[in-house]
């Protein structure tokens, strides 16, 4: 599990929603996927990419697997996204001043 | 967390040299985001993609070389709608360079304790943007 996986796995809006529904519940696939409106195979997509990037729980109760979140994945993704902006400002003064120095 | 949220950088650059880089599209993405289509003119559109979230907004003031103000949310986003948040930079004149302030404001609180991963918090962080480094494209992003 990395950084890298876990922000991947939150770029996309509907593995979000995914996320929001089992907040606070344990919920079936099924359930899950009656909440949107693709394919059962999208849904099931979006839930392997979140349990591999270690923000899911996924445990089988005979035929059913059922999922919820874990909460301690978050952590280390929240150290970046804490840096974002500091981040991204260093971006913007390497890039400007890198610029200025190549103009004659 | 604090509200406004605050950062601030010093540039070896002229504030009308380093403007630019907020308002044009061709410019920004070499620091922030993969994709932008920005309108700098009062009411005209922000939309910039940050590793596949899709920020949208408008600009509110823009003054250059000295200060912008645009708003900023996610796209489908309940927690950090287009329009609920607001950015503001100002860009002061240091010596020879440039004093980069910004205040991200009214960002959504933390949510009640008993959410103990602060989970609006967390989603609304992520779309705040600007990839420090890069996740890499999303195999299974929405197109």
């Amino acid at each position: 599990m990395s950084t890298d996986a876990v922000l991947r796995a939150l770029a996309e809006p509907q593995r979000r929603r995914i996320l929001t529904l089992v907040r606070d519940r344990e919920l079936a696939a099924g359930e899950i996927a009656g909440h949107f409106d693709v394919t059962p195979q999208a849904v099931s997509q979006h839930l392997r990419v979140l349990k591999d990037a270690g923000l899911l729980r996924e445990r089988r109760e005979g035929t059913r697997r059922l999922y919820a979140i874990r909460p301690e994945a978050i952590e280390p993704v929240r150290a970046y996204l804490d840096d974002l902006w500091p981040a991204s400002l260093r971006r913007l003064k390497h890039t400007v001043e890198a610029d200025k120095a190549r103009r004659p | 967390m604090t509200d406004p949220y605050t950062a601030s950088i010093r540039i070896d650059a002229e504030p009308a040299e380093v403007f630019p880089y907020l308002t044009d599209a061709g410019l920004i993405v070499r620091w922030m985001g993969d994709w932008a289509d920005l309108d700098p003119t009062p009411g005209g559109k922000v939309a910039l993609d940050i590793t596949g979230v899709p920020i949208r907004g408008e600009y509110l003031v823009v003054e250059p070389p000295h200060r912008l103000v645009f708003t900023w949310g996610a796209a489908g986003s309940d927690s950090l709608p287009p329009g609920s948040t607001t950015v503001e930079i100002r860009l002061r004149p240091d010596g020879d360079g440039t004093l980069l302030e910004l205040a991200h404001r009214d960002l959504p609180p933390e949510e009640a304790p008993q959410h103990d991963v602060g989970w609006g918090h967390f989603l609304a962080r992520l779309a705040i943007a600007g990839a420090g480094g890069d996740p890499g494209p999303d195999p299974w992003a929405a197109t």
